[in-house]
């Protein structure tokens, strides 16, 4: 009888410890004696019997399927627009139950912590008057919005859809890398990718026994509607900035699943201070804007002049609480990269309790001893502008040329108040397909926080890939790409 | 309950869809006519070149680049893989209220016509990429009356479809029963290739058998009670469906179109054949397309554009 072939013997097949060489970061599936981690067993098991045209095959169905659904994004050239579709892998990440229990706690803590954080600042100012934290650097931050001062908000939830991104380091710890509360995107992604990875992977799912994240439309439309808990059946609508934008399918999708409208700015009107939206026999009033627009964009007569994608007047009605506006504007200012380094004493000084999940070091570069560090240590870390996001703006230290370095450091020096810089983290890696072979690309999770009248956490996420080898920038802006992932249920699993 | 907007959009995805399609069988049946150097091919080319506007006879003469551009000019508006590409960026605007399986028969259309292999595809062989595309409209259509509800939405679909056809269809007939200049069609082939530009070969053939005459083709066409791709049984449809979809408490100034579509079916219904005969039907057809654009202007301004200060609350 033949001996049972080790996978080397296997060259046909893409998963071989040949092509699959872990570097330095804490890698997902495999430990650091090369054996597949416990949760990942099954998944691994299934790896070894595909070759590399199977999984190719797969991943050519997945992206007809998406291309097919329209889950696409449109990339405008000079003279024609071409759409894609966001890059995807069809190999999930897979996340045990109890480490799930942990990021669950960690992320209802510092949500409950961010949203009193809020109600604080946008009324006594509390924590400013006992010197938790500077009061010029909240109120002077620019997504700071005097306009909501004393503005009352239903449950003190202002920011009612969180998408927090964590990764995990070298030593395999959680931490949080940002918290987003503005108009956070990606879940609809979540939900495509789960889709996919069922279909690609009916057998591995089963046996896995995987926590079901469908519930999520269900569950945002019950936390919108209890934002308006004093309306008997509250009308809940989706406002987008329109078809062009590029969260347009997750604007649409979202609707479509929670049986809300999705208006554009030009389908609502204010009168009297009560917002109505036009229908084909009149208008109807509108009790809570799930808005899918930027604080800037809602109505021009508060804020941008120039927006045509807003609605005259809508800040007055939501002022006068005749219409709940979800997440509540000036969210911004609890995820300012700045203010992000305090919110460990934060979660401490509303809560009483430590922070379950970790921050990464920040250093402020306001503050002059750490400037001078930072300016030292440029090729050792990443340095971000505080106001930005996706991935624009930043600088990371040991990739960049000595040149940026030296042009990053002018700016900086020039501007100190508008940056903060924290270590390089080796993000942790999982497998991908990648030209037929399995290959660890560095990852991020982002998972989604919902909050109304209860905080929930969806038993799931939007694992973010950075496809470049090597590259540690996972947003979709800069070549990143996505994949389902897994968390598994407490239970044993079924054989 | 619909958005405005969204009434306005499934309205014109109706429309774009019916000329995509329209324009699809007039083409093939024109390069599926040519094929003969008779002169029932140059009627025929003339009829379907004439039906959408284009009275340069200069281009009947070459029909296969007549009919890719009919098809696949990106210039043209009014062209295949155009009104596909709005009725497609219509869906796109109103995702959330059309379902999976009527949008992904419209987006795998669209992908198709505007995929890199079409204009390939489309020399290759013409004839079965113009059936292809006429069966996947069939195919949305099936799957919208299939899988949407058949409420207000897919009642705004179904009015968009059904003043498109009759306006396309009495175009088609002022061309061969009008009083403009120009040959009229008298060839037995021609006249066949006539019906089959309106989808109405074989329905013809139950009612009226092989004989083929001008007169019933004119009777069939524009006053047949049961026959879908007649202007009458269209306008029966936009009537019916304006019934049914609820009015708004104030009424706009003008008239609203529910009574403008009743009007004009009570008009074919009541039409005399005999008088038609006699004094041609250019009267009346010019009468379908007037009261088809004041029926389209009545739609626009009761459901869509109306003036707030009618409907706002008391």
């Amino acid at each position: 009888m033949a001996r049972a072939q080790t996978i080397d013997d296997i060259p046909t097949l893409p998963l071989t410890q040949a092509a699959y060489l872990p570097g330095e970061a804490f890698d997902e599936m495999y430990d650091g004696d090369g054996t597949p981690r416990a949760h990942y067993r099954e998944m691994h098991k299934r790896l070894l019997t595909l070759s590399g045209e199977d999984l190719a095959e797969r991943q050519k169905t997945l992206e007809r399927s998406f291309l097919l659904q329209g889950i696409t994004f449109t990339v405008y050239g000079a003279d024609s627009a071409t759409e894609r579709i966001i890059p995807t892998d069809l190999i999930p990440r897979i996340i045990a139950a109890k480490e799930w229990s942990r990021i669950e706690r960690g992320l209802i803590q510092r949500l409950k912590a961010l949203n009193l954080f809020l109600a604080d600042i946008y009324g006594p100012q509390q924590i400013l008057t006992d010197g938790v934290l500077p009061r010029e650097l909240v109120l002077g931050a620019t997504s700071y919005r005097r306009e909501m001062q004393n503005i009352f908000v239903p449950n003190q939830a202002y920011a009612n859809v969180c998408g927090s991104d964590l990764i995990r380091g070298k030593d395999g710890e959680f931490a949080v890398l940002e918290d987003n509360l503005r108009v956070p995107s990606g879940v609809s992604y979540m939900l495509a990718n789960r889709d996919a990875a069922k279909r690609t992977f009916p057998g591995t799912f089963r046996a896995a026994n995987v926590r079901p994240v469908e519930r999520y439309p269900d569950l945002l439309l019950s936390t919108l509607k209890s934002m308006a808990g004093w309306r008997s059946n509250p009308q809940v609508v989706v406002m987008t900035p329109g078809v062009y934008n590029s969260a347009y399918y997750e604007h649409a999708y979202l609707a479509r699943l929670m049986g809300a409208p999705l208006v554009e700015g030009r389908d609502l009107v204010v009168h009297d201070n009560m917002v109505y939206m036009r229908t084909s026999t009149g208008l109807r009033r509108v009790d809570v804007i799930y808005r899918r627009v930027d604080d800037d964009f809602i109505d021009p007569l508060t804020f941008r002049r120039d927006s045509g994608l807003g609605v005259a007047g809508l800040f007055n009605a939501y002022r006068a609480g005749n219409v709940v506006i979800c997440n509540a504007p000036g969210t911004g200012v609890a995820d300012d990269k700045a203010v992000y380094a305090y919110v460990p004493q934060i979660i401490r000084y509303y809560l009483g309790e430590d922070p379950i999940l970790p921050n990464i070091e920040t250093f402020l570069c306001r503050e002059p001893a750490q400037l001078s560090h930072v300016l030292a240590n440029l090729d050792k870390l990443v340095v971000k502008a505080v106001g930005a996001s996706g991935g624009y703006g930043m600088l990371i230290g040991p990739h960049a040329s000595a040149k940026e370095r030296a042009d990053f450091a002018v700016a900086l020096k020039a501007d100190p108040d508008n940056y903060v810089a924290q270590p390089t983290i080796q993000l942790s890696t999982a497998p991908c397909l990648v030209n037929g072979h399995i290959e660890p690309r560095h990852v991020a999770l982002r998972p989604f926080i919902l909050s109304g009248e209860k905080t929930v956490v969806t038993p799931g996420a939007l694992t973010r890939v950075a496809l470049r080898r090597g590259s540690l920038v996972v947003n979709s802006s800069q070549g990143g790409g996505s994949k389902d992932t897994w968390v598994l249920s407490e239970g044993k699993s079924k054989p | 309950m619909m958005l405005a907007r969204v009434a306005d959009s499934l309205y014109w995805i109706g429309r774009y869809l019916e000329r995509a399609e329209h324009l699809s069988r007039l083409s093939d049946v024109m390069l599926n006519a040519t094929l003969d150097h008779t002169e029932a091919a140059s009627q025929a080319a003339h009829i379907a070149l004439s039906a959408v506007g284009d009275h340069d006879i200069a281009r009947s003469a070459k029909p296969f680049e007549a009919a890719r551009a009919l098809v696949l000019d990106r210039e043209d508006s009014n062209s295949v893989i155009m009104s596909l590409a709005q009725a497609r960026e219509n869906a796109r605007q109103v995702r959330d209220q059309i379902t999976t399986e009527t949008w992904e028969r419209l987006n795998l259309l669209y992908l198709k016509v505007t995929g890199d292999d079409a204009e390939a595809d489309f020399s290759a062989g013409s004839s079965a990429w113009l059936h292809d595309i006429i069966a996947d409209l069939h195919l949305f259509k099936g799957a919208a009356d299939a899988t949407m509800s058949h409420g207000e939405g897919w009642r705004f679909l179904m009015l968009g479809a059904y003043i498109e056809r009759a306006q396309l269809i009495a175009r088609l007939l002022e061309v061969c029963f009008g009083d403009g200049k120009g040959k009229k069609p008298t060839d037995h082939i021609a006249l066949m290739s006539l019906l089959r530009m309106a989808c109405a070969l074989e329905p013809y053939l139950r009612v009226y058998t092989a004989e083929i005459e001008p007169r019933f083709i004119l009777e069939f066409l524009l006053l047949n009670e049961e026959f879908p791709r007649s202007i009458r049984f269209s306008t029966a449809q936009m009537e019916d469906h304006l019934s049914r979809i609820v009015r708004p408490g104030d009424t706009a100034p003008g008239a609203s179109p529910e009574r403008l579509a009743g009007r004009l079916k009570a008009r074919l219904q009541y039409a005399d054949v005999e008088a038609l005969q006699a004094n041609g039907a250019s009267a009346l057809l010019s009468t379908v397309l007037d009261e088809c654009a004041a029926i389209h202007e009545a739609i626009f301004e009761t459901y869509v554009a109306y003036p707030l200060e009618l409907r706002l609350p008391a």
